[in-house]
């Protein structure tokens, strides 16, 4: 087995995790690097587009990538990748600040 | 109408709206979501009878087990709604006026609409109605929320609970009900579970893996009747003559279409398991869509029509419906593609794709059974058509429903599939380069051939598409690509012209001609979308041949996926986008572009690529202002 994970997916393909998400929050049971309550909803809307929130963008630099959300996905999509796609537009949004 | 006037908003907004949606559910949101962002200035209503704004339905089950609170079911943050424009109306629908375009409300009162979504969901069987007892005092049909509420409240005084159904819903809620340490007696009605989406060996591995964690499972056993005491649940009668006693009966026999709306239409709405509608969602009355639970979609495979009650369907029907309600339906790439269901039954994760079962001689099956987990494989050739999955472990699931929705190549990964270990991310990814290759060294799209898409429920498409096109013909938006209607296809691209029109001239030293997609190509169209677009140097995909001739490929490095509109201002030249107008704007500095992406981005699939990631543009001049 290679050990040797895309880290990144596409947007279209973040957009369509992002939708077949069914809220159940598993993931973020599952988190060890989630330390405020964040909601579901909020984290998809924000990963998605528009601003993003102070709790949100301390979660997502918080995110270390361990893979932990991805096991308890009922639906079998990869919050790792939507934290990465968060990562990439919090990083955007601050370049352009 | 006092509500309205609390609400501050004038009657004329009140009483008719340009976009009426009935039902808050998943569908009916989601569709007035995309409609507000897709046009801005609509007059959007949403017409519900629900008491609770739009929730992530399939977490009631953790919800109900404690592992949620309320606030975490929340499908869209608060205040979505208002911060959209989107008004929200309490009332009930009785009827709806086809000819005269309004919806008469319970207790009076009409409403007048452009177009009408009807998104109501659907409604739960129950227990058949002469069952004696079903009315006692703790015998829930679990549907909506109100019902988990009831639930949640009542399982720290249950000790035995009976559980009646056969579905994923029912063994959810087994699992769920385990995970409280009550002894669950499970009553289901045939040998086999779910046989439609299971065959036996899968239904044997589920019923294992179910029994091992502590259910009482009853095969081939209905609910005679429940017995109670003084008003109150005290024990179920089977057809076996068996009393369980229990204090929690939960019906979880499934459910049927909400298409009442249907049958109280002045016009006739073809309705037969769900209101039938084509691949706009349009109903066979004019302005009418559905989508959602009560929305029965063609199969692709089967030619059928039936409902989808799944969640990331009715997604996908509500901004699909958004699209054709507004008359901007070239803009959403989004097709249906086949049936998916992914969900954890208990430990086990199961995951269905396209049609695994029921398929005539000429396919291919094959199973493995290993380490506790079950596969099938129903291949057509060297494509897949269906694909079950029980173990462990989820697989790549929208991966694995875009392999078959693309009718993508498996030979050299059917044994991953098999064993489940496919590397989908990079099978796609390894595609995508190939085709990438492909586009460049011949400057063509790649030949994407739609998977057992051929129409075997030919008569009742007939009808619907007859009808669609009488009030395509008459509306003043062109709704191109009605399914089979070839005459419908090429209106739509001649109504195309003029936006695709400059970009071949601008693309003029290229000789190739613009690949005219084949009519009927209503299938294949919105998948080439995905696979070129997945082409694109930002996404990190550059194919080696494509390297040194896209010049936007420069800037490729710094960021890993840039949007069209960031790489439109920064370098001045993009690809034709989503936006006719932008893309013509920026045509003369796009000329200097490598001669096959403009090419290919005029074509029509492209353009309704770049409008499907068009959100990233748009949130990104928000950040920007802060």
């Amino acid at each position: 087995m290679r050990d040797s994970v895309l880290l990144h997916k596409t947007g279209p393909q973040v957009a369509q995790e992002l939708q077949a998400c069914i809220g159940c929050n598993e993931c973020l049971l599952a988190c060890p690097a989630l330390a405020e309550p964040i909601t579901i909803d909020v984290l998809n809307r924000e990963t998605l587009s528009g601003p993003i929130s102070k709790p949100v963008a301390r979660y997502a630099r918080a995110c270390y990538q361990c893979g932990a959300c991805v096991a308890p996905c009922p639906v079998g999509l990869h919050r790792d990748a939507m934290m990465m796609w968060l990562k990439v537009r919090l990083l955007r949004s601050g370049r352009e600040e | 109408m006092s509500r309205e006037h609390k609400a501050g908003i004038s009657r004329s907004y009140v009483e008719s709206a340009d976009i009426v949606i009935i039902g808050n559910g998943i569908a009916g949101l989601t569709a007035a979501v995309e409609a507000r962002r897709l046009d801005p200035d609509a007059r959007i209503v949403i017409i519900t009878d629900q008491c609770h704004p739009t929730i992530n339905t399939p977490a009631l089950k953790q919800f109900a087990t404690g592992k949620l609170e309320r606030e975490q079911l929340l499908a869209y943050p608060a205040g979505t709604e208002r911060e959209q424009r989107i008004h929200v109306i309490q009332a009930h629908v009785e009827s709806i006026n086809a000819q005269g375009k309004y919806l008469c409300l319970e207790g009076g009162g009409g409403f007048g609409y452009g177009s009408l979504l009807i998104a109501t969901g659907s409604k739960p069987n129950g227990l058949p109605v002469g069952t004696p007892g079903r009315d006692f005092d703790g015998v829930l049909t679990l549907h909506r929320l109100a019902d988990y509420l009831d639930l949640r409240r009542r399982l720290v005084e249950v000790g035995h609970a009976v559980v009646i159904g056969g579905g994923a819903h029912a063994i959810e809620t087994v699992m769920g009900l385990l995970s409280w340490g009550i002894t669950v007696h499970w009553l289901v009605r045939s040998a086999t579970i779910m046989p439609r989406v299971l065959d036996q060996p899968a239904s044997s591995l589920v019923l294992e893996h179910i029994q091992r964690a502590g259910a009482k499972i009853y095969l081939e056993t209905e609910v005679a009747g429940i017995v109670g005491r003084v008003g109150v649940v005290a024990g179920v009668i089977t057809n076996q003559n068996q009393l369980i006693p229990c204090q929690l009966v939960l019906v979880c026999t499934g459910t049927r279409p909400n298409a009442a709306l249907a049958r109280h239409c002045t016009e006739p709405m073809l309705c037969k398991n769900g209101i039938l509608v084509d691949d706009h969602l349009r109903t066979s009355v004019r302005d009418i869509y559905a989508a959602g639970d009560v929305a029965a979609l063609k199969n692709p495979q089967t030619g059928s029509y039936e409902p989808r009650a799944q969640w990331y369907s009715a997604v996908l029907e509500g901004r699909i419906a958004a699209a054709a309600m507004t008359g901007q339906s070239e803009r959403e790439s989004s097709s249906f593609g086949v049936p998916w269901h992914a969900t954890h039954l208990g430990e086990l994760s199961m995951l269905t794709v396209g049609n695994p079962l029921h398929w005539s001689d000429e396919i291919t099956s094959l199973t493995d059974s290993s380490k506790g987990s079950y596969r099938l494989m129903a291949l057509a050739g060297d494509r897949l058509v269906g694909y079950l999955s029980l173990g462990p472990k989820q697989p790549d699931s929208l991966a694995i429903k875009r392999i078959i929705d693309e009718g993508l190549p498996v030979g050299s990964i059917k044994k991953a599939l098999l064993k489940g270990t496919l590397d989908a991310r990079a099978y796609l990814s390894q595609r995508r380069s190939e085709a990438a290759h492909d586009l460049v060294t011949t400057g063509k799209l790649p030949d994407l051939v739609p998977v057992a898409s051929t129409g075997k429920g030919a008569p009742i498409v007939r009808v619907l598409s007859t009808t669609a096109s009488l009030p395509a013909a008459a509306a003043p938006v062109p709704m191109p690509g009605i399914k089979q209607g070839q005459a419908a296809a090429q209106a739509g691209q001649t109504a195309r012209l003029p936006e695709t029109g400059p970009l071949r001239a601008a693309a003029a030293p290229v000789p190739v001609p613009i690949p005219v997609p084949a009519p009927a190509s209503r299938y294949t169209a919105p998948l080439a979308v995905v696979e070129s677009e997945e082409i694109s140097p930002f996404t990190g995909n550059l194919p080696a041949a494509a390297k040194p001739q896209t010049a936007v490929g420069a800037s490729s490095g710094r960021r890993p996926s840039p949007s069209p509109q960031q790489r439109a201002q920064s370098q001045g030249a993009s690809p034709a986008r989503g936006r006719s107008s932008s893309a013509q704007k920026l045509l003369p500095a796009s000329a200097k572009l490598p001669a096959i992406n403009v090419n290919s981005r005029g074509k029509r699939p492209l353009r309704n690529l770049w409008s499907y990631s068009e959100k990233r543009p748009v949130f990104q001049s928000g950040t920007g202002g802060r």
